[in-house]
């Protein structure tokens, strides 16, 4: 069947079973947009506000559905409109599919009206990348970009699409999906060292990030905690792998972990790492982290292997595999003493009551289910929900981990929701935040998503002015905002409602209308602006330096 | 960590854009590029070949090996 390219790009992503994607329309796409609008019944086109927030929508989709999310946005402003949403899919290992136009081969390198170079823009922020100025190469190249965005560890990859590359016509083969890359199997000898040094451990600490959501290993990596008898720490990417009902589940570590998962950490002889890639923040000073102890790194990712942190083994593959074999190598190993430790640090924690970010988000927790997407921006609401929230369940938790992206939220709590049918999905936000692309409100009130959206209003940008209360002598350098935003005016204006509350019980009641309505809405939680989060390890310090009160 | 001198052979597929992704993760992971050749590889023209000279301690060389590997168009990496 001939076909012309834009007819085969759509085709390629209906033969990939691609039922949404998310996008603008705009001159170099303008071939894409008629034959969605043909293919209508079979393709389902979310219109975004802005190209940046279709992309964090797709990302959304993708993190919570576990399959690759599309965008689709015109060349030049539409294409860098992207760029923070695929920077943001890039650094969290996220299958976002990103599609652009570009102006006609022969006007490419001419400074053509709306032409940038996205392919050069976005090299460092893509798993892979391609310009297409053939049509004869388009329906090869669309297959293989989905088989590298979900192969191994999963990324980005975008696909820049000349105009003439769109109108030309060639022979359509079906755009049938190729298999993933399989990954390398784990060596028997890495196996059989991992188990000799759990066996040996006394203080063993699994630390469990994303890439055990990312493969669907997360009830493994509880057969295995079972299995070794140890306590579970989690990276921010890989809170929700583990329900919070586990007894062995100690929250998020790192800089803002909680207490108990900083206190184990510290004192651990062995860190048994699945999935994760020992940022920054969650290692804190490389030296201090691995003084003490051992270290066992499992990942898909080779190159993750001594990158942050240097191991003692590293288990490389599927980590479906990998664990599985570990499983059976290891030996039954009992740690009583060490356990009931970590359940000593879990009683020593004390909350404050009253109406802060805690009890905003135990409240928010009494409305919602253990399926319930949460959605969060960045800055100190991210790192409460984090803290507070209680996930039960793998792919639950949306948040910009790697890249930190305020703005995040909105689009993700959007494509979660159409992900799921139109699902009851919640963003946490902050005021900071939600004011970079609250304009993706609009999006949700347009499809009807029943998108509740808790704005921890302190009229600060509470993160940057946390770390100025504590480091730069209080000199809040533009981070006091103090801006009027009415957020039920706001709420009404773009058609959706607003509540606001200053008390728990005003809280309640908006919570109970909010998840009574289907339609989206706002609640304006206000908060005093010195609430902290704590504990924090400072940047580039130890866990031993960690801050628990003030 | 001791610096040291080392010399890459890497095959790449002959494509546009493909000097631009290596080039591209020396300069985004901040490694050296002491020198550079690249060329068709005589005896199959859809591959070409880049010699670089690079230097970093162990951990580095191993990184950027490791890293080359992942590039798509990155065929094959060899510490000649």
């Amino acid at each position: 069947m001939r076909l012309c390219g834009a007819a085969i790009t759509i085709e390629t992503l209906i033969a990939h079973n691609v039922s949404d994607v998310f996008g603008y329309p705009g001159g170099q796409v303008l071939n894409i947009y008629d034959e969605l609008y043909k293919r209508s019944d079979k393709i389902r086109h979310i219109l975004s506000c802005h190209e940046q927030g279709a992309a964090h929508a797709a990302d959304g989709y993708a993190r919570s559905a576990g399959i690759p999310g599309v965008v689709i946005a015109t060349s030049g402003p539409g294409a860098t409109n992207l760029v923070t949403g695929i920077a943001t899919a890039y650094l969290d290992s996220s299958p976002l599919i990103a599609i652009t136009g570009n102006v006609s081969s022969t006007l490419i390198g001419k400074d053509s009206f709306q032409e940038v170079d996205i392919a050069g823009i976005t090299m460092p922020v893509t798993k892979h990348n391609y310009i297409v100025k053939r049509v004869e190469d388009l329906e090869d190249v669309l297959c293989e970009a989905f088989q590298i965005a979900v192969s191994g560890r999963p990324g980005p990859v975008l696909i820049d699409i000349t105009k003439d590359a769109q109108t030309g016509e060639t022979e359509f083969r079906g755009g049938l999906p190729k298999p993933a890359f399989a990954a390398a199997s784990p060596k028997a000898d890495a196996i059989r060292a991992a188990a000799a040094l759990i066996e040996k451990s006394e203080k063993p600490y699994i630390y469990c990030g994303g890439g055990v959501i990312a493969s669907g290993a997360g009830a493994l990596l509880a057969d295995f905690a079972n299995k070794i008898d140890a306590p579970v720490g989690f990276s921010m990417m890989g809170l929700s792998a583990m329900d919070y009902k586990n007894p062995r589940k100690l929250g998020m570590t790192g800089m803002h972990g909680t207490y108990p998962a900083i206190k184990m950490n510290e004192q651990a002889d062995l860190i048994i790492a699945v999935g994760v890639r020992f940022s920054d923040r969650a290692t804190g000073n490389k030296e201090a982290y691995q003084k003490n102890t051992k270290i066992v790194h499992i990942d898909v990712d080779d190159a993750e292997i001594n990158k942050n942190i240097n191991c003692d083994v590293d288990i490389v593959g599927n980590l479906n595999v990998s664990l599985s074999e570990l499983i059976k190598a290891v030996k039954e190993c009992k740690h009583g003493d060490w356990n009931g430790l970590a359940e000593q640090f879990k009683r020593e924690v004390t909350f404050a009551e009253g109406f802060n970010p805690r009890s905003i988000i135990r409240e928010v927790r009494k409305h919602t289910d253990a399926d319930t997407i949460i959605a969060t921006d960045v800055g100190q609401h991210q790192m409460w929900t984090a803290q507070y929230y209680e996930f039960s369940n793998p792919r639950t938790f949306l948040t910009s981990g790697g890249l930190g992206t305020m703005g995040f939220g909105m689009g993700a709590a959007i494509g979660a929701s159409i992900a799921h049918g139109g699902a009851r999905t919640v963003l946490f936000t902050g005021d900071g935040s939600f004011h970079m692309n609250l304009n993706e409100f609009a999006t949700a009130v347009r499809y009807n998503l029943p998108i509740v959206v808790i704005v921890m209003n302190n009229n600060v940008l509470g993160m940057v002015r946390q770390w100025q209360t504590l480091f730069y002598e209080k000199r809040y350098s533009q981070t006091e905002m103090d801006r009027v935003t009415d957020y039920v005016k706001l709420a009404e204006a773009f058609g959706g409602t607003g509540y606001k509350a200053e008390t728990l019980d005003e809280l309640q009641k908006s919570l109970e209308a909010a998840f009574a309505s289907d339609a989206p809405v706002i609640i304006d939680c206000v908060i005093g602006r010195d609430e902290m989060v704590l504990p924090m390890i400072p940047a580039g310090g130890s866990y031993a330096e960690a801050i628990y009160s003030l | 960590m001791e610096i040291q001198n080392f010399t890459l052979s890497i095959i790449v597929t002959n494509k546009a854009g493909v000097l631009s992704r290596v080039i591209g993760l020396f300069s985004k992971r901040g490694y050296n590029i002491d020198t550079l050749y690249v060329g068709p590889k005589v005896e199959d023209p859809r591959h070409s070949r880049i010699i670089m000279t690079s230097s970093g301690d162990d951990a580095t060389r191993e990184q950027i090996i490791k890293q080359l590997r992942k590039i798509f168009d990155v065929q094959e990496v060899k510490l000649i």
